[in-house]
Formats: C-alpha cells, structure tokens, sequence
C-alpha cells in the first residue's frame, strides 16, 4: 500500500498578507484564553502543602514523581481542571495523563500527596473511572502512583458510596486486569482503607520502605467500638490508643513484602520504586512503530502557530476547515472521502506521526447553491445535513472495518430542523450514525474545536459515546451548550411575553430573567467551566493540539487488540476509485 | 476593468469595510453579511480601487446581488 499512503495528496494554502492581519486581534484573544487556562492549572499544581516540606519529611511530590518516570517531553495531562463537585481544595487531588515510560505509551494517574496526603474527595472516583476508561479504550497499560490518605471523612457522604462511588475503581482495575491489561502501582506512604484498596487491586505493586497499605487504619483500629457518644474518659482512652497505633500503623512494608507477599518489590528510595515502574515498562507488549507505520513521521507543511489565526474565536465566524487540519496532520497531506459529497463535513485518510488515522470535521460557511437538496433554504457549514451524516456513517462503518482509529474534529451548531429536515429523516441517519460509532470498536478522539451543540455533539464523537471516545480535549475557543443561549431565551420566554404584553404588564422582568439566561450560558460553556465539569477532559493550547493527536495515534497502535493488514484495506481504495 | 463583488446567499449586510476611492488589496474583507446566524465575509477579489458601494450596513441582500465594485486599470 506504500504508493497510497507513502505520499497522499497536499491540501491547505500559506495564509495570506490579508488573512494574517485580520487574524491578529483573534490570536491575541485565543491567547488570552489559553493564559487564563494555564494559570488556573499552575493553581492546581501549587496547591496544598510547599514542595519544600514535603521533601523535608523525605518524600517526593507527586508532581516529582511524574517528574522522575515519564519520559522527557512526552506528558499530556488530562483533567487538571477537573472538579465537578466544587470541592473546596479546587481538586479531584488525583493527576493524570498519557504520557511514554521507558518508550510505551501508559494511562498514569497519581494522588497529590501534598494535599491531605493525597485523601480521596468528592468527584476523585469519576475522574479515576475515565483513567480505567481511558487505559481500556487504548489497551494500554494504567499505572499508578499511589498515596492516599483514605477518604476526607467530613465529606463521605459525597463520594464514599453509590454507583460510580469511590469503590468503583476496584472493580474497574479488576476488569482491566480480566481483559489483559496490566495496572502497575508504585505505593508510597501511609494508605488505610480505601486507600490500602487503591494499593492492593492494581496487577503488580511495587512498594516503598516506609509504605503501608491496610484494611483500616490507625483511627479506625482505636475507635472501632461505638459507645453512643464522648466523654472525658474515652477521650483520654482514645488518645493513649492513639498514640500507641500512630507508632506502629498496621500493614508496614514488611508485613506486606516479607510475611504476606504482596508487595512485588521493595524499594529502600523512592526513585528505586520508580526505577522498578520503568523497567516494568520496558518489558510491556507493545508493536514496533514500524510495524503499524504507513510513511516516515513529518511535521505539517505550514506552521501549526497559523491556527491562532485561522481558528476565529468568535463562534459566528466562518473560516475553512481544511486550512485547519492542514496545520495538524503529517506534511499536510491527506486522501479525502467522497469530497463531493455532503459538503458540511470532511471525511478523509491524514497520517500522525506517520500512521494511519481517519479524520472527520465540520466545515464552515456557505455551502453553495442547491444544498441542502431537500431543502429551499441555504446550507451553511456547522449545521449537519442528510448527506454529510450519510456520509458519516459510511466512514466510520469502513474506518471500522480498516481498523483505522478515528479522530473527530468537532465544531457544529447542531442538526437541520423543521418539517424539511424530517422527511429527509434526520432523526434517524443521526441515531444511525451513533449505532455506527458504537459498533465500530476502534479508539477515538475528540478535539472539540470551537462549539458543540444540541444533537450533533453526541454523534460527531463526542465523549457520551463511552466505549469509543478514549478522551476529549477543547481550545480556548470552545463552547459546549444545548443550544445557543439567546435560542434558549426565546425558546423559554417568548409566548411568557405575549401574554405578558397581552395582559399590559411590563416587560421588563421577563427581559431580565431572558438576559439571565443568556448570560448563564455564556458562563456555563466556556472552556475552563467545561473543564471543571468533565465536558473535555482538558482544555489545549492550539498550538498543542497536535502533541495531543500523536499521543493518541501513538496509544492507539501501541498494541492494538485486532489488526487489519495493510494490503487488506478496501476505504484507501474506495477513495481511489 | 471592474471586478464584481456579489452575494454568495441571500442575507444582510452587517458591516462595510471599504469605502468609494479605496485602495484595496485581493482578500481584504470588503463586506460582511449575516445569514443562518453566521457572519460570513465578502473578500475583495483583486488589487484595485473601490468604484462603487452599492449597499449600505442594514440592507438586505438577494443571491447574486452586487455589492461592489473594484476598479482595475
């Protein structure tokens, strides 16, 4: 297949005197964006105890950790903004990301031990289940550091139980190991309860001298036996237990290494624990580059910078998204699906870091005369049409059968409506679109570009397709609502002002609360909100983006779980013709 | 020899960036109408001098409507 794919065809064109200046006051807001972004996520990183204590006590922060296992500039973190219940510590205190140890790609997901020495809170466990999530949908191996001081016991009632509570992950570790993929633990410091489950589900745990993982900690040990209340007497029995179990909390690295076994390896220093990770690492089933690789890797011909420019942060502006994707895929190259067909969206064959990978975007702007063909009025990009749907789900349905991972680049203001877009069946060829996401079984990523909205965000790939979707990333540009916020307003209180009127009260009121509402959607779907709600699991730096996109590509064929050969593929020849 | 600037679709004009004596350059956004909620601009087509406006900001225009016109020698 080397003459498919060895040199595709060019698209996009240099930016031109005109297009650069215009895109000035547009990159400095994206810019901005991004700033506001980068110094909530410096937040996250100071936050809790001074880096300096913690080394004094002889620990490493979690943030050194990483430091010291992830291979250099191979980080992508993922949920630093997360926090869906507003804790008051401003995080899930679990970070996370993919990144490459010792070469392999991994899932890797630390407690912060400089906060409460790494306690779980509330939304922790709905940040660890799209981790496990995560490590599935790529078949890669989830490491863990663990630190946890168990739960934060004033707040229990937020996380310890329920459906997708902070038990959940034991389960999800045990599923991941029933379906052959290793979760490796390196533990360190004290871990009761919930956290001795953290340390003791994973595949293999690697341990620290001064570690301990138990059932149940000091705390519990002495006030296991409930009398009704305190008083002066069990106060003082409390505190002489107390200081005997804080002497000698139960579950030491020894009991676990020498007398249980649990513990794999014992390490004297904490960078011994982490050589061990490494090496572990090494040995992990993972394809050669080459063998999956269709060309040798190559940046994009036009500067990925040129996105500040092309990218227009005022979501009523049009622009071209081809000229987009040119700026992220190898030498600017691609093979485009039925291009004639279904103009609203891209579809086509890109390469990341020289492997094969599926493409499919909005495009922007007028759609030329007769479109949609079922409809008098004009088609503009964005919105979603019979044939751009019908489009998609053929591309899916033969990216599935190539075995091609797919990458959804999504800005869509939704799906065409009225009686038109009925009879054209709309309704179904989305839904159909989502059956065919859902049974194609191959990772997917979302880049969510700049909007989504109603209907269309599902079924463009977006990350309610739980088995597909391996992570979601958005810009500085990105709004996620179910409909514009001003479409909301109307939608809310317009027969509440005819009746008002009707009834000669004054209008204002309703004005108000109108204005309200377009003002809460405004702040409820701005990036750094979608953030802290999971809507992406991380807002990116434009630049960035195609750092994140070779990571996943990376992922995907590190060791895929089904192979189709090259010379087996029938889309490549589709397009051809 | 003059160069037609047109409407690609029916919608209103929103903003005029060029005036009657202009000196513009290929791909200076001339005009901007407002259609299906987006703002889509009108890019002046070649090198030249604005002839003629034939719009003002406000005005609703048809498919194919001229908008301006650039005058090259």
């Amino acid at each position: 297949m080397r003459p498919y794919f060895e040199k595709m065809a060019d698209f996009g064109t240099a930016l031109k005197k005109g297009q650069i200046k215009r895109g000035e006051e547009n990159a400095a807001l994206l810019k901005q964006v991004e700033t506001q972004v980068a110094a909530a996520a410096e937040g996250i990183k100071q936050l809790g105890l001074p880096e300096e204590k913690v080394n004094a006590r002889g620990e490493m922060t979690l943030w050194q950790r990483l430091n010291y296992l992830v291979d250099a500039d191979t980080w992508h973190p993922l949920h630093t903004l997360f926090n869906p219940l507003d804790n008051e510590e401003g995080t899930t205190n679990v970070v996370d990301g993919i990144g490459r140890i010792s070469g392999k790609w991994a899932v890797i997901i630390g407690f912060d031990n400089k906060v409460m020495a790494g306690a779980w809170l509330a939304g922790q466990s709905e940040n660890i289940l799209r981790v496990t999530d995560l490590a599935k949908r790529l078949n890669v191996p989830l490491v863990w550091l663990v630190n946890c001081s168990g739960a934060k016991l004033s707040e229990q009632h937020k996380f310890y139980a329920n459906r997708r509570g902070a038990g959940a992950p034991f389960y999800r570790h045990a599923q991941l190991n029933q379906m052959g993929i290793p979760v490796l633990a390196a533990i360190f410091g004290t871990n009761p309860a919930g956290g001795g489950y953290q340390a003791i589900s994973p595949t293999v745990l690697f341990a620290h001298k001064e570690c301990n993982i138990a059932v149940g900690g000091a705390g519990i040990v002495s006030g296991m036996a409930p009398k009704g209340g305190f008083d002066t007497a069990s106060a003082q029995e409390l505190i002489e237990n107390t200081r005997q179990f804080k002497s000698h909390p139960p579950g030491s690295a020894q009991i676990h290494y020498n007398q249980t076994g649990f513990f794999r390896y014992l390490y004297e220093e904490e960078e011994g624990v982490l050589d061990g990770l490494k090496s572990y690492m090494r040995n992990m089933p993972a394809y050669d580059p080459e063998f999956f690789r269709v060309a040798a890797p190559c940046a994009p011909k036009f500067a990925t910078d040129e996105l500040y420019t092309l990218l227009p942060i005022d979501q009523k502006k049009v622009y071209a998204f081809d000229e987009i994707l040119a700026r992220l895929v190898d030498g600017s190259e691609h093979m485009a699906f039925r291009p004639d067909y279904g103009p609203e969206i891209y579809t086509g064959l890109c390469k990341m870091d020289g492997y094969l990978v599926a493409c499919i975007g909005n495009r922007q702007g007028y759609l030329g005369k007769d479109y949609p063909e079922y409809a008098e009025y004009p088609g503009m990009g964005g919105k979603l049409y019979r044939q751009g749907m019908l489009k998609m789900n053929e591309f899916v349905i033969l990216c599935a059968r190539d075995r091609i991972p797919i990458i959804w680049l999504q800005d869509t203001s939704g799906i065409d409506v009225g009686d038109a877009a009925e009879k054209a069946e709309l309704l179904a060829i989305g839904q159909s679109l989502i059956y065919s996401i859902e049974s194609s079984d191959v990772p997917q990523m979302l880049v969510l570009l700049r909007k989504g909205s109603a209907a269309a965000h599902y079924l463009m790939g977006g990350p309610q397709g739980n088995s597909t979707n391996a992570f979601s990333i958005g810009t500085a540009a990105t709004e996620v609502y179910v409909m514009h916020g001003e479409t909301a307003a109307v939608a809310m209180y317009a027969r509440r002002l005819v009746k008002e009127e009707d009834s000669c009260k004054p209008l204002e009121p309703i004005i108000e609360k109108m204005n309200q509402i377009v003002a809460d959607y405004k702040e409820f779907s701005r990036p750094q909100y979608c953030a802290k709600l999971g809507y992406v699991d991380e807002i990116v730096d434009l630049g960035a983006l195609r750092r994140y996109m070779t990571a996943f590509a990376g992922c995907a064929y590190q060791n895929p779980k089904s192979i189709c050969p090259q010379h087996h593929m029938v889309l490549p020849r589709i397009i051809k013709g | 020899m003059q160069h037609k600037m047109v409407a690609p679709m029916a919608g209103k004009v929103i903003q005029i960036n060029i005036n009657v004596g202009d000196s513009v350059e290929e791909d200076d956004e001339g005009l901007v109408i407002e259609a299906m909620k987006m703002e889509t601009p009108i890019f002046v087509p070649c090198n030249g001098v604005v002839g003629q406006i034939k719009v003002k900001a406000g005005d609703n225009v048809e498919e194919d409507d001229v908008l301006a016109v650039i005058e090259t020698e």
